[in-house]
C-alpha cells in the first residue's frame, strides 16, 4: 500500500508542510550535487536517527516504507559489482536510500490536505495558463485515495482468475482493470458533483 | 418543517429507452420511501433527485432550487448516500473526507476542520480524524460517508439501498442513525420491511409510479406482486 500519513504521533507531525516539502528538494538536490558517498551516508544516519527518536514503532514503519527500494539496490551491487566499480555503486545506493528516506519520512509526518495546498499554491502561477492550481492538490488527494482501491480491485480480478483456472493470470485481466477503473472514475465523479463539485465556491 | 421536493414533469432516457416516464411528483412528508425491482428505475430516480443528472424535460426543485442548475444551493439543501462507500469516499483520511463539503461549501480550511471534527465528537469517533479510510471496516466507510453529508447539514438526505452488504449489527446500528435524524430522509430500497413507519412510500416500476401511498397500503401490494413474479405464477404469466 502507498505510505500515508503516519497514524504513529511524531514530533515532526505539527511542523508545517511547505518547509518540510522544501527541506525534501534541498536534501535530494544536494545529494546528488555534491555527490560524495560520505554526505550521502552521514544524510542517511540522520534519516535513521529521525526515524528513532520517536520510537521503535516509528522506526519500524519507516524501515517497512524502504523495503520497496531493496531490488532496486540489489540491482545496483549486481552492475557495480559485475563492472567492478563498487565504489561507484556504494555511492549511488547511498544517495538513493538518503533521498528517498528523507522524503518518506516527510510523507509520513505530513497530513496530505497540507501537502496538496502546498502544490496548490506551488502551482498557482500556472492560473496565468488557464489552469486551475486547486485541481492539483484535488488530483494528487485522489491518487493517494485510489491506488490502494485500485490494487484491492487487480487482487480480486486475480482472484477470479484463479478461482477457475490453474494458469497465471496474463494481460488478459487488464481490460477488466481498466474497465473498472473507468467506471469508480464515473462514480467519483458524481460523488464530487454531490458535495459541490471540483472549485471551491467563490465567495 | 420538511422541504418541498418537485418533479415537475421529468423525463429521462438513455440510448433511446426511457428510464423515467414523464414523471410529476410532489413530496412533503419527512420520511418517504421508494421501493422498486432491479431496474425500475430508482437510482435514475435518486441522481436525478439529487441533481447529478440532467433531465430531457423538466425540472427538479427542492426547496424551491433547481438542484441540477444552481448546484452551489443544491448542495446544501439534499445530500445523497450512496450504496458502495468506496464510490463515494473522496480523500485518503477521515477528517479530510469530511471537511471536503464543507470547503467546497465555501467554508475556510480552519473552519471547514473544526466542523469536522465537531461531527466526529457528536458520534463519538474523534478518535477516526486521521484514521486512513482504507484501513476502515465497509460499516465503518459508511459511517464516514453519512457524517460528510450530515456534515454539511442538507435538509433533505437520499439513501440508495444504504443495507446492502451491511452485517447484522452494522446495519441496525446504521439503522437507528437513520430514524434519529431530523432530515427530511427519501430512503431507496427493495426490502419492504425497513419501511416501516414511513410517511409515504412510492413504488416505482419500469419508470414510472405504480403506486403512492401509506406504507400500510402500498408495501403489502408490492410484495405480494414480488412473491407473485418470484413464484411459479410469474412463468404461468408467459
Amino acid at each position: 500500500m502507498l505510505s500515508l500519513t503516519s497514524e504513529i504521533r511524531t514530533p515532526y507531525h505539527p511542523w508545517p508542510a511547505g518547509p518540510k516539502l522544501g527541506a525534501v528538494c534541498l536534501v535530494t538536490a544536494s545529494l546528488f550535487i555534491i555527490g560524495s558517498p560520505w554526505f550521502s551516508g552521514a544524510i542517511v544516519l540522520a534519516c535513521l536517527g529521525l526515524y528513532a527518536l520517536p520510537g521503535l514503532g516509528f522506526l519500524r514503519q519507516g524501515l517497512g516504507a524502504l523495503r520497496m527500494l531493496w531490488p532496486f539496490l540489489a540491482l545496483i551491487a549486481l552492475w557495480h559489482g559485475v563492472s567492478g566499480t563498487l565504489e561507484a555503486g556504494l555511492a549511488v545506493a547511498l544517495q538513493l536510500l538518503a533521498a528517498v528516506g528523507f522524503a518518506n519520512l516527510v510523507t509520513l509526518t505530513t497530513r496530505l490536505e497540507d501537502m496538496a495546498a502546498v502544490v496548490t499554491r506551488a502551482a498557482s502561477p500556472l492560473r496565468r495558463f488557464g489552469l486551475r492550481p486547486e485541481r492539483f492538490g484535488l488530483a494528487l488527494a485522489l491518487v493517494v485515495r485510489f491506488t490502494p482501491v485500485l490494487a484491492q480491485r487487480g487482487d480480486q480480478i486475480a482472484q477470479s482468475w484463479h478461482a477457475r483456472t490453474s494458469r497465471r493470470p496474463g494481460w488478459q485481466v487488464l481490460a477488466p482493470l481498466a474497465l473498472g477503473a473507468i467506471d469508480d472514475a464515473t462514480y467519483v465523479a458524481e460523488a464530487l458533483r454531490a458535495r459541490g463539485g471540483i472549485d471551491p465556491v467563490e465567495e | 418543517m420538511s422541504p418541498e421536493i418537485q418533479f415537475d414533469n421529468i423525463r429521462y432516457g438513455k440510448d433511446g429507452r426511457e428510464i423515467i416516464a414523464p414523471l410529476t411528483l410532489q413530496l412533503r412528508e419527512r420520511r418517504i420511501g421508494l421501493v422498486g425491482r432491479n431496474g425500475s428505475g430508482k437510482s435514475t430516480f435518486a441522481r436525478l433527485l439529487t441533481g447529478l443528472i440532467a433531465p430531457d424535460a423538466g425540472k427538479v426543485l427542492v426547496g424551491g432550487v433547481d438542484v441540477f442548475k444552481d448546484r452551489k444551493a443544491a448542495v446544501g439543501m439534499i445530500g445523497v448516500l450512496f450504496q458502495n462507500p468506496d464510490h463515494q469516499i473522496i480523500f485518503p483520511t477521515v477528517l479530510e473526507e469530511i471537511s471536503f463539503g464543507l470547503r467546497q461549501q465555501g467554508r475556510s480550511q480552519a473552519e471547514a476542520r473544526e466542523t469536522a471534527q465537531a461531527i466526529l465528537a457528536k458520534f463519538g469517533r474523534s478518535a477516526w480524524a486521521d484514521r486512513s479510510v482504507h484501513g476502515l471496516s465497509q460499516g465503518q466507510r459508511h459511517l464516514v460517508c453519512l457524517l460528510a453529508v450530515l456534515a454539511m447539514a442538507p435538509k433533505v438526505i437520499v439513501f440508495d439501498e444504504p443495507y446492502a452488504g451491511l452485517d447484522l449489527p452494522t446495519r441496525m446500528h446504521l439503522e437507528r442513525l437513520l430514524a434519529g435524524l431530523g432530515q427530511t430522509v427519501i430512503h431507496i430500497t427493495h426490502e419492504p420491511p425497513s419501511l416501516q413507519g414511513y410517511d409515504r412510500v412510492l413504488w416505482l416500476e419500469a419508470g414510472k409510479i405504480a403506486q403512492d401511498g401509506r406504507p400500510e397500503q402500498v408495501l403489502p401490494a408490492f410484495e405480494a406482486e414480488m412473491m407473485r413474479l418470484g413464484g411459479g405464477d410469474a412463468l404461468a404469466d408467459l
